[in-house]
C-alpha cells in the first residue's frame, strides 16, 4: 500500500534535501548515504552523513555518478551494525545492490532505500563543463530538454529509470514544476513518510504518460544499440576489432558494481603467459600483440557477471581506450538473462541463477 | 564462419572430464581397446561443477574447434549436484559464445558414466564428425591470446 506525498519547494533538490535532513534530525535513521557536492569538486561523490546540519552539499538529482554507488553502499552495509541507515540511490545503483545482497556482500537489515526518479547521468566532463557555465545543472537539468538530452549512451537505452524496490520513492518525472512525490514502497517507507508528517496526495495522472513516453523513447534506443552491437561482435575478428585498443587497465573491472570479488582472477598468474610461450607464439605466428589477454579479460567478465549486469553504463565512461564496453556488456547480458529469465535487481529474494538447479533431472542426454 | 572441409582438416578438440566418471569411462575405453581418433586432448577435472566459463573460453580463444564437457548422470555425482551445477551454467556460456560468433555446436556436455566406455568411444566420435564437418573455429588463427 503506497502512502503518496507531494512537496512542492523551491527546486526537486531543495524539497528532497528538506525530507533527507529531517529523516535525520528526528533520528528517524542514524546515518544517510547520499551523493554530495564536496568542497574541491561539483561532482557528487557519494558521502555518509550522521549530522542534519552538515548535509548542505548534497545533491542526488544531479545529472552525474563519478561511479556506481552501489559498491559504497554495500561498503557501509556489509554487516548489521544496530544502526539504522539510509541509502538514496539510483535506481540502477538500488538494482547492483540487492545484486550484492544476494552475492552475501552486504546486507539490507536495518537499512532503508530510498531511490529517485533518475533522468540519466552525463559523462563527468561534460556535467563539469555545464557546472561552470550554469552552476545550478541539477535545478536546470530537470526543466531543460536539450540538457537532458547530453546524458550517456547506456542512460539513454535505460528503460528501468523509476526506482522499483526502494522503501521510499521520490519522483518527479510528470510532476509540475519543483515538485517531488514521495512514495512509499513498504511498511518501513510508510511509516518513514507518516513521522515525517507529509500529507497524502494522489499520484498525478500524467505521470504514466511521461514515464510511458520516455520509456518508449529509451527502448527504440536501446533496440538501435543492440542491434548494431550485436552486428559489430558477432565474429570474434570483428570483437578483436572493437577491443583493440583496451589496454588491460581493468577499469572496467574496478567501475562494475556487481564484479565483486577481492582477487580477481587476472590480478593472478592463472591467465599470465610465460615469456616463454609469447616467444614460442611469435614464432608460430610471426607476431604476438600484447597484452595478450584483452579478449580473454571482457569475455571471462562477461561469463561471470552478464546475468547480474545492471547496466549501469559505468564501464564505457571509464574506459581510457572510448571502447563502448557497457555496449558490449549490456547487449550480451541481455541474451544471457534473457537464457535464464532473469533480470538483476528484480527481486532480492530471487536466486543468482546459477544458484540454482534442478535436483531432479531426466537422467541421459542433457540437452 | 570459415568452411573447410578438406581432407587434412583435423580439428583439434579440449574435452574436459570428470575424474569420477567419464575419465574413468575413457580408462575404461582404452584397456577395453576401443579405437576413437586422437583429436581429443582430455583434462582431468575433479567435477564438472569446477568447471569455470573461462577454462571453455581459454580453450577456444586458443584456437580449440570444439570442447566436450563429460559428467555424471544426474544423482550420480561423487559432490552430489556439481554436474547439475554446471549444466545450469552451460546456457549463460552458450548465449555469450554465441554473440561472438561461436556455434553452439563447438560446446557439447553429455552425461558419461564410469561403466560405459563403449558410450564414451561414440561419443568422441561423433563430436569429432559434428566438429571436422563445421570446420575450423572462427577463432582460429587469430592473433586472441
Amino acid at each position: 500500500m503506497s502512502v503518496y506525498a507531494m512537496v512542492k519547494d523551491a527546486s526537486p533538490t531543495v524539497a528532497v534535501k528538506a525530507a533527507l535532513t529531517k529523516l535525520l534530525s528526528q533520528n528517524l535513521v542514524d546515518a544517510v548515504l547520499v551523493a554530495a557536492k564536496s568542497p574541491y569538486s561539483a561532482l557528487p561523490m557519494p558521502t555518509l552523513f550522521a549530522e542534519a546540519s552538515a548535509m548542505d552539499g548534497i545533491d542526488p538529482l544531479a545529472p552525474a555518478a563519478p561511479f556506481n554507488a552501489a559498491r559504497q553502499a554495500a561498503t557501509v552495509s556489509r554487516q548489521a551494525t544496530g544502526k539504522r541507515l539510509a541509502l538514496v540511490l539510483r535506481p540502477c545503483e538500488i538494482r547492483a545492490l540487492i545484486e550484492l545482497v544476494k552475492l552475501n556482500q552486504c546486507t539490507l537489515e536495518n537499512v532503508v532505500l530510498i531511490g529517485i526518479d533518475c533522468l540519466g547521468r552525463m559523462e563527468n566532463e561534460v556535467f563539469l563543463r555545464h557546472a561552470s557555465a550554469l552552476g545550478d545543472v541539477t535545478s536546470e537539468f530537470q526543466k531543460n530538454t536539450s540538457l537532458q538530452d547530453d546524458i550517456t549512451r547506456t542512460c539513454q537505452m535505460c528503460e528501468q529509470f523509476e526506482p522499483a524496490h526502494a522503501d521510499i520513492a521520490m519522483s518527479t518525472l510528470g510532476m509540475a514544476e519543483n515538485s517531488v512525490l514521495f512514495a512509499s514502497g513498504s511498511e518501513t517507507g510508510e511509516a518513514l513518510l507518516k513521522e515525517l508528517g507529509l500529507s497524502p496526495a494522489e499520484n498525478p495522472a500524467q505521470r504514466e504518460t511521461v514515464t510511458k513516453q520516455l520509456r518508449e523513447k529509451r527502448a527504440a534506443c536501446k533496440k538501435e544499440v543492440f542491434a548494431e552491437t550485436s552486428e559489430k561482435i558477432n565474429s570474434i575478428e570483428k570483437f578483436e576489432k572493437m577491443i583493440g585498443t583496451c589496454l588491460n587497465c581493468y577499469n572496467c573491472r574496478q567501475a562494475c558494481p556487481v564484479c565483486y570479488c577481492r582477487e580477481c582472477v587476472f590480478l593472478t598468474d592463472v591467465f599470465a603467459a610465460r615469456p616463454e610461450t609469447l616467444l614460442r607464439r611469435a614464432q608460430k605466428r610471426g607476431s604476438v600483440k600484447l597484452p595478450t589477454d584483452t579478449t580473454m579479460f571482457h569475455l571471462t567478465r562477461l561469463s561471470h557477471i552478464a546475468h547480474s549486469c545492471v547496466g549501469c553504463g559505468q564501464c564505457s565512461s571509464v574506459c581510457p581506450s572510448n571502447i563502448p564496453v557497457a555496449d558490449i556488456f549490456t547487449t550480451v547480458a541481455a541474451q544471457v538473462q534473457a537464457a535464464y529469465d532473469y533480470v538483476p535487481g528484480r527481486d532480492v529474494q530471487e536466486p543468482i541463477p546459477y544458484l540454482i538447479f534442478a535436483e531432479k533431472q531426466k537422467s541421459g542426454e542433457p540437452k | 564462419m570459415v568452411k573447410s572441409m578438406s581432407d587434412d582438416y583435423q580439428p583439434k578438440i579440449i574435452a574436459l572430464v570428470c575424474n569420477w566418471c567419464t575419465y574413468t569411462a575413457a580408462d575404461l575405453a582404452g584397456t577395453s581397446r576401443l579405437c576413437y581418433p586422437s583429436n581429443i586432448r582430455m583434462i582431468r577435472m575433479m567435477c564438472t561443477g569446477m568447471i569455470d566459463p573461462k577454462y571453455i573460453l581459454k580453450a577456444f580463444l586458443d584456437g580449440a574447434d570444439g570442447v566436450f564437457i563429460g559428467g555424471c548422470h544426474p544423482g550420480d555425482c561423487h559432490y552430489i549436484n556439481g554436474n547439475l551445477k554446471f549444466k545450469k551454467r552451460m546456457a549463460g556460456i552458450e548465449a555469450i559464445i554465441s554473440q561472438f560468433g561461436f556455434e553452439e555446436d563447438r560446446l557439447r556436455l553429455r552425461w558419461i558414466g564410469a561403466s560405459e566406455g563403449p558410450e564414451f568411444q561414440h561419443n568422441m566420435t561423433d563430436f569429432i564428425q559434428t566438429i571436422q564437418n563445421m570446420g575450423p573455429s572462427p577463432a582460429k588463427g587469430l592473433m586472441v591470446l
